[in-house]
Order: C-alpha cells, then structure tokens, then sequence
C-alpha cells in the first residue's frame, strides 16, 4: 500500500484546465519532487492534495483510505500536513507560538497536556529548522526566509505521516536554500517512514535530495522517473527550453 | 542552565503572545472602584458608574469576538437584548425570580450566539459586520410585530430589581457592587479565555485562516466557540441592565449598544480584554461629564452624543488602529524590550571584561 496516492485527477477552472487526468503516488519513506513551469498546475495539484481545493474527478488516497475533498484541518490529522508558497505565518504572535497553534490541533496535541511542554515541543521544532534564536520575536518582523522555515516547522509541529512543500525554496538565496536543504534532508533521516513532496520549479536544489521526479505541463503529467533520468528526457528539455528547431 | 534558560524562554513567550498588562494595575483599578463609593460621591455618578461596569462587562465580551478572533460583528446588540428580553419574559409569563432569571438569559443568549454564529461563518470581514448588523434589527422588527408577547415600543415594565427591600440610596449601592462583582468575574474568565491555548488559537484564526487549517485547527470549531463565549457574557450585561433599569425595550437592540463596544474597545484598545474595560470608564466620563455638564448637551440628543463618540472613533483609527490603549502599552513594551537589550548587552560587555582579566 502506498503512503498517497493520486488518481486521474482533474481540476478545471472554466475553460482551463489546470490538473488534466493526474496519477501518481508517494511511498512510506520516499521523497518525490513535483517539477515544471509556471503554470503548470503544480500548486493546483498540492490545493487538491492538501484539501484546499474540491477536484472535478479523481482521488486522492491516504494510506489506503480515500481523503477526496476532505477539510484541510482533517486531513492535516489525518497525518498530511503542508506549507504555503506564499508564506502565511500568524504575525501578531511570535514566532515559538506560532508553531505551538500546530500544537494545539488534536494530532499535535496528542502527547502534550501543559503549556510548559508545549514550549519546550515548539522550541524541538525551530531547533529542527533553526530558528531557536528569533523564537520570541512576533512573526511580522522575521525575514522571508525565516519565514519559510516557520512554515515547515509548523508543519511538522502536527507530526504528519506525509509531509508536502510547497516551493520551500521560493524566493531563498543560495546559502538559504543550502541550509533548508540540509534541514529536509535531516528531517527525512530523522523520520525513515515520513513521505515527503516537494513541489518547485528551482531544480538544482531539488534534484539532489529528491529520490523520484514527476514533471507536470499544462495540467498533465509528462515525465516520471530518477533525477538523473529526468535530466536527460528529451520531453522535458522541451518544455523547460523550448523546442529545439533543427536545421539539419 | 537549560530549565532557567526554558524558564526565561517560558514567560518571556507568555509575556509577548498573552499581553500580560501588569497584574498591579488591575489590582489598583478595582480597589479605586471598591473605595469610590465611600468618599460620598452622589447617587447619580454611582448609577452612571453601574452602567460603566455593564459596559466594560459587555465591551469586554464584544472584544474576544472581534479583538481576538477577528469575527467583526457590529451587531452586538442583539445578544445584549437577548439577555435583557430572555430575563424579562421569564419574569413576565413565569413569574421567576431574577436570581433564577438572569442565569437563563445567560444560557439563552450563549445559546444564541452558538446559532448566531452558523451563518456568520459564510461570511468574512466587511460582509460579516453587514450581516451580523441585521440581526438586532430583524429580532426589534419582530418585537414591534408581536407587541401582544413582547410590548412592543414600551418593553416589559416593571421588572423586579436587584434589591427590592433596601432604599433607594442603598439599592444603588449593591448595585454597584453587584455589578462590579459580575464585572471582576467575567473580566477574569475572559482573561484567562484569551491567554489560553485557546485564546492562541483564537488569534491565529484572526490573522490567517487558511494557515490556521494548515496547521489542522478545525477553524468552524473555534469560531462557534467565540461566538458562544462572546454571546454569554454580552447577555449576562444585557440581563443585568434590564433588571437595574427595570424595563426591557427595543433601545436596548439599537445601532447604538451596537456601536457603543466598537467605542470603547477603540477608546481603550483592542484585542487585550482589559481595553474595554478601562475605556468604558472613559466612555461614560466623557460622555456623562464632558458632554453633559461641561458642553452641556441635554441628554435627550442621544444622537448628537453617538456622533461625537463616532468622530471619535474615526479618528481614533486612522491614527492608532489598535485603539489608544494599546498605543500605550506598544511603547511601555517598546521601552521595557529596549531595557532587556541593555541589560543584555551590559550582561555581556561584563563577560568580556571578565575574560580579559
């Protein structure tokens, strides 16, 4: 049985179709990446996932049990948590609160009872992606890339079987994306049995810690394969370059 | 070493998510109003000031709905004159005694504000406050409609007061002490609503909802639950207003209670529960005081009144929109923030000194 799986899904927005007729799945432990261009469908696909959006038809299976439409906060205690790529962090509280309202939804509540606990659990999570030092600071005054960890370890707070990212590099300079990098990597090791799907249109970043590939273009789904495969497929140069004309 | 640092780690987090306003100005605030009516004030300033307590009661309420959980209702009056129309019915076709009364109206009016809240969650922001808004005027409509059951424009008369055997003078007495008690109660409870791990919650709903859902809130839940919370203690002010005034009418559904909370959460600040209640007080001196008897506009110009108060408000907003209250304590956190990076600084620089020797 797979962690998550997706079935023909189709999503239409009046005459465009954003998701055309999509499948794939995620297995316990495995780290997939959902590349393509802008517009691709990418983020319309993780709504769908995530229960933001209702699909025209498919399914969306979590381990085993169909989650089709399901309302986000119940899918997130289902075990299936996400970021945003525009961050949404709550700015009025600081940071290590802002981590402690995942720790208040019944599955991230689920071993805690005191508040001082649920300090001492939020500041595990910004130690997991490094923000213990901004911890009191209210989330309005951290950077972007700050932010973007806030996000994941808010997403971790409710200790999700499958884990989606959604551009976790958007917008990050390069010893940003390093490090969050090396934090998902760690993540991955720390939990062996943790899906994880990482949505992105920056693909150096994402072609060195992903085990598979899926490429989405204009709604569908083109390629499927290793990194290393990926790189090579002719379809995808195409759509990330261009066709190529030949004069022979 | 690493429990004092969780410790520091601890209240300095519970100081900056619950706005914790220092507990010693609470406590002098409540033994001013205790002393109050000892220094011989006269009855009408006591009566006024039985209304600012009903007020801070009824802002307060209005506060975590709004100020916390961001559900903007400008129609609060409607669970002030559920509770004021619920007590007075009993009384009037049962005959019950307040005592009973008044805890009914309250369980009414927080169930109505559970009801209240199912269709208001369709809705948000601007489109919310035009909603809740229609609320206390469809249920006046129905007062005027069915004027056999309800009165009408009169209202129910005669309903028994608080302590019916004492005099005058005395009567006002406890019930300026009864409704600061009610007061000091529900100010509690709020308070300690808001700074739970539900009161959190509640502000992460007012700033991103769908962040909110992202983190497996079930955002439908805790709505009901603030509008419920809000509908309680609104109801319990309005049940104790009618039985002070001994008369439950359709002014108490009016545009103005409904805007009367907006005032004095604006006036004292807002999101912090205690705001209300202090600008209640700066309500009813401005407007009992300033406008009475230093302008001297009658009291029969209500409307003249509400548009100072509005102009007020306005201007209040565009220039602090968190109220003139949190203004304040913004820079008092500012400056005591500042303070701590001194010290820590000089915690440091002495370090450094150490380490040379």
């Amino acid at each position: 049985m797979h962690l998550l799986e997706v079935e023909n899904l189709t999503k239409r927005f009046g005459g465009l179709t954003a998701v055309n007729n999509v499948t794939f799945h995620v297995d316990e432990g495995e780290l997939l990446g959902i590349i393509g261009p802008n517009g691709a469908g990418k983020t319309t696909l993780f709504n769908i996932i995530t229960g933001f959006l209702r699909p025209d038809s498919g399914t969306v299976k979590f381990r085993g049990e169909d989650v089709t439409g399901l309302e986000p906060h119940k899918l997130v205690n289902k075990g299936v948590a996400r970021t945003f790529q525009v961050v949404r962090p709550f700015r009025h509280l600081p940071v290590i609160a802002n981590v402690a309202v995942a720790l208040k939804s019944p599955r991230g509540s689920r071993k805690i009872e005191w508040l001082k606990t649920t300090a001492r659990k939020a500041l595990d999570m910004l130690e997991d992606v490094g923000l213990t030092d901004l911890m009191l600071e209210p989330a309005e005054n951290i950077g972007h890339g700050s932010l973007k960890r806030l996000e994941m370890a808010r997403a971790l707070a409710t200790e999700p079987d499958a884990l989606m990212l959604d551009e976790p590099f958007g917008g990050l300079n390069p010893l940003e994306t390093d490090f969050l990098t090396k934090s998902i990597q760690r993540i991955h090791l720390d939990h062996p049995t943790r899906g994880i799907v990482i949505v992105e249109h920056k693909l150096y970043a994402l072609m060195k810690i992903v085990h598979r590939v899926i490429v989405l273009h204009e709604g569908e789904k083109i390629a499927e394969g290793k990194p290393e495969e990926i790189a090579k497929n002719k379809k995808v140069i195409e759509v990330y370059m261009g066709k190529a004309t030949l004069h022979a | 070493m690493v429990t004092t640092y969780l410790r520091r780690a601890y209240s300095s987090f519970a100081a900056h998510v619950f706005d914790i306003p220092p507990r010693l100005l609470a406590l002098l605030l409540l033994s001013f109003l205790i002393t109050l009516p000892l220094t011989g004030l006269n009855p009408y300033v006591i009566s006024v000031m039985t209304s600012a307590n009903i007020l801070a009661i009824f802002g307060a309420s209005w506060d975590l709905l709004v100020g916390r959980t961001g559900q903007m209702s400008l129609g609060h009056a409607l669970f002030f004159g559920i509770g004021a129309y619920s007590s007075a019915l009993l009384f009037e076709f049962y005959g019950l005694p307040l005592w009973i009364t008044i805890p009914l109206a309250v369980v009414i009016g927080a169930a109505c504000g559970l009801l209240i809240g199912f269709p208001c969650l369709r809705t948000k922001g601007p489109y919310l406050a035009l909603v809740s808004m229609a609320f206390p005027l469809i249920l006046s409509s129905i007062f005027y409609f069915f004027d056999d059951i309800f009165k009408g424009e009169f209202g129910i008369r005669g309903l028994p007061s608080f302590f019916p055997s004492l005099a005058t003078k005395d009567r006002m007495l406890g019930n300026y002490y009864l409704t600061l008690l009610l007061l000091f109660i529900s100010a509690v409870i709020l308070y300690k609503i808001a700074n739970s791990h539900t009161g959190i919650v509640f502000v992460s709903i007012l700033d991103d909802e769908l962040a909110s859902k992202a983190s497996g809130i079930n955002v439908t839940k805790y709505k009901l639950m603030a509008f419920t919370i809000s509908g309680l203690f609104a109801s319990l002010a309005g049940a104790a207003y009618a039985h002070i005034l001994g008369v439950a009418n359709p002014p108490l559904l009016s545009l103005t209670w409904s805007f009367v909370p907006v005032i004095v959460t604006f006036l004292g600040g807002i999101g912090t529960i205690y705001g209300p209640i202090i600008g209640a007080y700066i309500y009813y001196l401005l407007d009992r005081y300033f406008l009475t008897i230093i302008i001297e506009i009658p009291y029969e110009l209500i409307y003249i009144r509400l548009l100072v108060f509005t102009l007020i408000v306005a201007i209040i907003v565009i220039k602090w929109p968190r109220g003139i209250g949190r203004f304040v304590t913004d820079k008092l956190e500012d400056l005591q923030e500042g303070r701590e990076i001194e010290e820590i600084m000089a915690e440091r620089e002495k370090k450094k000194k150490k380490k040379q020797k």
